[in-house]
């Protein structure tokens, strides 16, 4: 499946930016699974510098330095992506979780650092007892890894409700335990927590979802958001997508930015400020299939 | 604390008679054998030459030395209680070659070893894919900095390393601890170093102990190098004062003449660091940086970390030898290396490790966490970093054995969850080693931190260090939170070499230099308030000083308090406060009730404690630009109790005294400052600020003494403003007369010879505004010049003889007008320069953190 996505966002201040830094993680990652057609990137006023990188988990990055005085700043990302659809996980067809955790928690060289590194804590996902307990429902001995995920996800999916009031992005996930809201980024960050208290490497994955309108009417603009989901590790399989805000496994509708270790290393535009108090921002993102 | 050991006076039969170990530890004094070790016996012996008076007045001067320094006490903290104290035994820790050579040979490896490491967690990772580091160690430390994988410093990663180490109670030395992320306290060890010697210098050189210069001349020259400039602009970017090893920080800086800026006072701007300066934004060479990594760019690193310049990556990846120590090399200070290392020296140097860690094991290996939970008593629980302060600040960990069931079970519930974050200390114990106290020799549990350089030709260890007393059962590491120290003497066979300098310029390094360094913004700003501080207490201390003389004299003209009472009220009544009610303005009591608040109130805006403290605030922010005399000068009105008055003083003549050795104090820190420091901006705005003061002080006083005439003798009132404006005797030789009102408004108005007449004050504020680099580009005359013109006009074109004048009801008129301009411009001209040269906030208002959140 083809797509076009629009990401825009823009900021707004009532006293005047003198200068901006910003650091953009908003160009979808060409992988197996996905190929990218075209990027491009439209900021405005427009950067006396942008420095485009590849940062420490291999997604691309850009950091944009306005120098001159603005009260509103632009950052439009345009994409054409193409995802192939993901062949259907076998859930029962994989090792059991303790046999994953041996292999992550073991420090013998056995598993690439590169998996190993997904399972260890990071700020928002720093391991606490109530998630522990919670994984554990999912997780009971001698569970295949991918079928304990799937529960995971389905139960997160059910039992906490989607509430873009509940929190913001510092929001611990302690609180979205006990309050059991959120919005994608909580529910990966909570998803992340628990199974990387068992001890199993699993990684945030920052994207695009495509939505559809209820039936009977037409999509509106700018309704898209962008999105978060975690990824499994499995021997013999490797990494499979789970979506627990949905509770499905993504297939040919997830467009996937890139991925880290939680919200930190990939959130889509992060920036420093000189100047402008009162910040407001909007984001518009537009997914649109195309043939 | 000292166990079983038995104290004995440092005299009569010989400072260790009866001196034993504590316990059944290794004693410094006593090694192994239990009789005094040979490379004591030259310090015991100065030891017993002293008698107890010489030595007793040493100890005392230590400690007043220590305090002077300001090596005791928090900037911020409540001067009369030290939060951080910092005591300096005057017995040092002494090291005999043999021991020394093997310490040097661990450091030296040790350094290379983990600058090894570091390079490879930034680099290739080859460590962590063989297992030799368990990878989870780096992958769960937050001071492991993703992005600056792939920066590769050509000139190494740790250019400060430090080492803790202690003696088991065996007498083997283990490391507790290893410091790669900042200067680590280097600048305490230093200052220990100064102020020993200033009080044991002949000791010390009869003991042949080796100097600290030597190393500090190579660090320099090492500095100069990664800067890869002569000439190098080099800053340290510190925390702040609030920040517990600040006073390291600017010692350091003073010493090794850099900058010593915050994160606010740099920029980054097209990959490149600036810092900037009252003329603008000036390159940066290099920075020593004593911030942690993570807190050192907002954009990229830490994002809630404001301690350096936005962008400050950025510039690093340009020019990755820009800051030093590297961004991430907390990173090998992580504890649960300690286990690694025997094998990664084998690996990698293929040497032995000299000298390994204290057994520790790392929490998330599941062996080691079933083990600890199986023998919790046995260990001491702490995280794996920890990151580095003041020394002696190290936390001193969860001891299991202290705790309740049911912390002990939420202590190993976390072990369980974070191991990989933590690790288990075995309890050891600590050797000893002689302190001086009250009682004479005891034996004190100690631990050492020891500094390495890195160089063009390897690393090198400085001959010395701080050796700190810990708590025996508490500590696993250097934890002293009684801050005592001493000083760490490696004594040498041989007479030491004489001093060579090491450092040789090039010509061109060597060409005049006569440009003014830099100067931060903030800092112009710190030294424009020192100025007027020092001003204001110097006028308030001379108030005091004719008020209360006047009240122990018994002369006629004398007698009249008014000017007296006016001066103090003024002074009293810039807050809300009230003043004593209930006595004739005429009572001699009155003036005796002011002066008691202003001499010890610390609730008044202008009282003299607070004012004290203000001096000591500024001071210290502005140290590294005073010399070491000019600092401790001041810090005589802080290190001292004798300026916090509980209550009135018990006679006038004592009070008197204590005004007397205060002016004395300032005047000699005036001279010092008028005498030594370069004629610089940063000289300009440390005089502005005391003109201005001056000028305005009194302006204020002649307003409120002359603006009526309110009795026909006006004598007692021109003594004391002569005496006040410190202009008696001049007046006195050029009149020989008694005071006429017209002829001490010439002197101390008119006249632009007179230092203490309030036109000088403005003709060298209009001398600094015009060379100040804002003022020198346009033709015209900025603001603050406007203001300082108009006053001097005014005050030239004014005639002293009918300012004298007054009308029918006693107002004069023409006299209010002038001064009372003065009164209120002079507050305009000052905020006009804050706003001109040092306002940041109102510039540049505070970064902020902007993000995108996500919606459904």
């Amino acid at each position: 499946m083809k797509y076009e996505v629009s990401h825009r966002t823009a900021y707004r201040y009532r006293s005047t930016v003198v200068e901006s830094h910003h650091l953009v993680h908003l160009k979808p990652r060409a992988g197996a699974m996905q190929s990218v057609a075209r990027h491009s990137l439209l900021i405005e006023p427009a950067p006396v510098s942008r420095i485009d990188l590849v940062d420490y988990f291999d997604n691309e990055t850009s950091i944009l330095y306005i120098e001159e005085d603005h009260a509103e700043c632009i950052i439009h990302s345009r994409s054409t992506v193409e995802v192939r659809a993901r062949p259907v996980p076998d859930l029962a067809a994989n090792p059991a979780w303790e046999q994953v955790t041996g292999l992550a928690t073991a420090a013998d060289g056995a598993l690439d650092v590169g998996i190993l590194q997904f399972a260890c804590e990071s700020r928002h996902t720093r391991p606490i007892p109530d998630a522990l307990a919670y994984a554990r429902q999912s997780f009971p001995a001698g569970t295949p890894v991918l079928a304990g995920a799937w529960s995971l996800a389905e139960r997160i999916h059910r039992d906490f409700a989607f509430d873009p009031t509940a929190t913001d992005i510092s929001t611990p996930v302690a609180r979205v335990f006990r309050e059991r809201r959120g919005v994608c980024q909580d529910f990966a960050h909570l998803a992340l927590t628990c199974l990387r208290a068992l001890g199993l490497p699993a990684r945030y994955v920052s994207g695009y979802l495509l939505t559809h309108p209820p039936p009977g009417r037409e999509k509106l603009q700018g309704a898209d958001a962008s999105h978060a989901w975690v990824s499994v590790w499995a021997p013999g399989t490797g990494w499979v997508d789970f979506d627990p805000t949905n509770g499905l496994i993504p297939a040919e509708e997830h467009i996937t930015i890139g991925y880290g270790r939680d919200y930190d290393d990939v959130s889509p535009v992060s920036g420093v400020l000189l100047g402008g108090d009162h910040q407001a921002m909007s984001v518009a993102v537009d997914v649109t299939p195309v043939a | 604390m000292t166990g079983s050991a038995r104290a004995i006076a440092p005299t009569g039969a010989g400072p260790t008679e009866g001196y034993s170990g504590a316990d059944s530890s290794f004693d410094e004094l006593l090694g192994h054998a239990g009789t005094p070790e040979p490379h004591w016996q030259p310090f015991l012996n100065a030891l017993s030459a002293l008698d107890p008076a010489a030595l007793s007045e040493r100890i005392a001067r230590l400690g007043v030395r220590v305090r002077e320094t300001g090596m005791a006490h928090d900037l911020f903290a409540d001067p009369a209680r030290a939060t951080h104290g910092w005591r300096v035994d005057l017995i040092p820790l002494i090291l005999p070659p043999a021991i020394w050579r093997e310490l040097e040979r661990a450091l030296v490896q040790r350094a290379r070893l983990l600058e090894a490491v570091v390079a490879d967690i930034y680099g290739p990772q080859r460590l962590l894919s063989s297992g030799l580091i368990p990878p989870q160690v780096v992958f769960s430390d937050p001071s492991f900095l993703r992005p600056c994988r792939n920066i590769r410093p050509p000139r190494g990663y740790i250019q400060f390393f430090a080492t803790d180490l202690a003696r088991g109670p065996d007498g083997r030395w283990r490391v507790i601890d290893s410091h790669a992320e900042t200067p680590a306290g280097i600048g305490h060890a230093l200052a220990n170093r100064m102020v020993h010697t200033h009080v044991a210098g002949d000791i010390f050189t009869a003991c042949r102990a080796l100097r600290l210069a030597p190393f500090f001349q190579q660090l320099q020259t090492a500095l100069a190098e990664r800067a890869n400039r002569a000439d190098p602009t080099v800053a340290l970017l510190t925390p702040g004062p609030s920040h517990n090893d600040f006073f390291s920080h600017a010692y350091l800086a003073r010493y090794l003449d850099m900058l010593l800026v915050e994160g606010e006072d740099l920029r980054v701007a097209g990959e490149r660091a600036y810092l900037k300066t009252l003329d603008g934004l000036k390159p940066i060479d290099l920075i020593v940086r004593c911030v942690a990594g993570s807190t050192a760019d907002p954009l990229e690193l830490d994002p809630q970390g404001f301690l350096g310049p936005v962008g400050l990556l950025q510039a690093v990846r340009r020019v990755p030898d820009l800051v030093t120590n590297a961004l991430g090399s907390a990173i090998v200070e992580n504890r649960a290396l300690g286990a690694c290392l025997p094998r990664l020296c084998r690996e990698i140097l293929n040497e032995d490790l000299v000298i390994p860690d204290a057994p520790r094991r790392w929490l998330g290996d599941p062996q080691a966490r079933e083990h600890v939970a199986a023998n919790l008593d046995r260990f001491v629980i702490r995280p794996a970093q920890e990151g580095t302060g003041r020394p002696g600040r190290a936390t001193p960990g969860r001891d299991p054995a202290r705790l309740s069931a049911a912390e002990r079970a939420a202590l190993l519930e976390e072990i369980a969850l974070r191991g990989a974050t933590m690790v288990a200390e075995e309890k050891v114990g600590f050797g000893t080693t002689p302190s001086l106290g009250p009682d004479g020799l005891a034996p004190r549990h100690y631990a050492v931190r020891l500094f390495v350089a890195a160089t063009a030709s390897g690393p090198v260890v400085m001959p010395g260090g701080i050796a700190m007393t810990v708590e025996q059962d508490a500590a696993v590491a250097l934890s002293a939170p009684d801050g005592e120290s001493r000083d760490v003497w490696v004594v040498s066979e041989t007479p030491p070499p004489p001093f060579v300098s090491l450092w040789r310029p090039s010509i061109e390094a060597a060409r005049v230099q006569r440009t003014p360094r830099e100067l931060p913004s903030r800092a112009a700003d710190n030294l424009f308030w020192l100025g007027r501080y020092a001003e204001r207490a110097d006028w308030t201390l001379r108030v005091l000083r004719t008020a209360l003389s006047r009240l122990e004299e018994d002369s006629g003209p004398l007698r009249d308090l008014g000017a007296a009472r006016k001066s103090l009220e003024i002074l009293l009544g810039k807050d809300e406060a009230s003043l004593p009610a209930g006595r004739a303005p005429t009572d001699p009591m009155l003036v005796t009730e002011l002066c008691n608040i202003l001499l010890t109130s610390t609730d008044r805006a202008y009282g003299l404690p607070r004012t004290l403290d203000h001096i000591h605030r500024v001071a210290s922010l502005t140290r590294d630009r005073l010399s070491y005399e000019a600092w401790r000068t001041l810090n005589a009105f802080h290190a001292g109790t004798r300026w916090r008055i509980d209550g009135a003083p018990a006679t006038t003549g004592e009070a008197l005294d204590l005004l007397d050795s205060g002016l004395a104090t300032l005047a000699a820190f005036n001279g010092l400052m008028h005498e030594n420091m370069t004629r610089n901006f940063g000289w300009s705005f440390l005089d502005m600020g005391r003109r201005l003061s001056r000028a305005f002080n009194l302006s204020e006083l002649l307003l409120a003494v002359f603006r009526r005439k309110e009795r026909e003798d006006e004598t007692g009132s021109l003594l004391f403003v002569l005496e006040l404006g410190d202009s008696f005797i001049t007046y006195r030789s050029r009149y020989r007369q008694a005071p006429m009102l017209a002829l001490v408004l010439d002197l101390l108005m008119m006249d632009e010879t007179n230092p203490r007449s309030i036109a000088f004050q403005l003709a060298e504020l209009a001398r600094h505004l015009d060379a100040l680099p804002q003022a020198r580009r346009g033709a015209d005359r900025i603001g603050e010049q406007r203001i300082v013109l108009e006053l001097r006009s005014r005050l030239q074109l004014a005639d002293v003889r009918s300012l004298g004048e007054s009308e029918a009801d006693g107002a004069r008129h023409q006299l209010a007008d002038l001064l009372g301009a003065n009164v209120a411009s002079l507050p305009v001209l000052s905020d006009a320069i804050s706003r001109r040269y040092f306002n940041l906030k109102e510039q540049e208002p505070r970064w902020m953190r902007a993000r995108s959140e996500r919606e459904p």
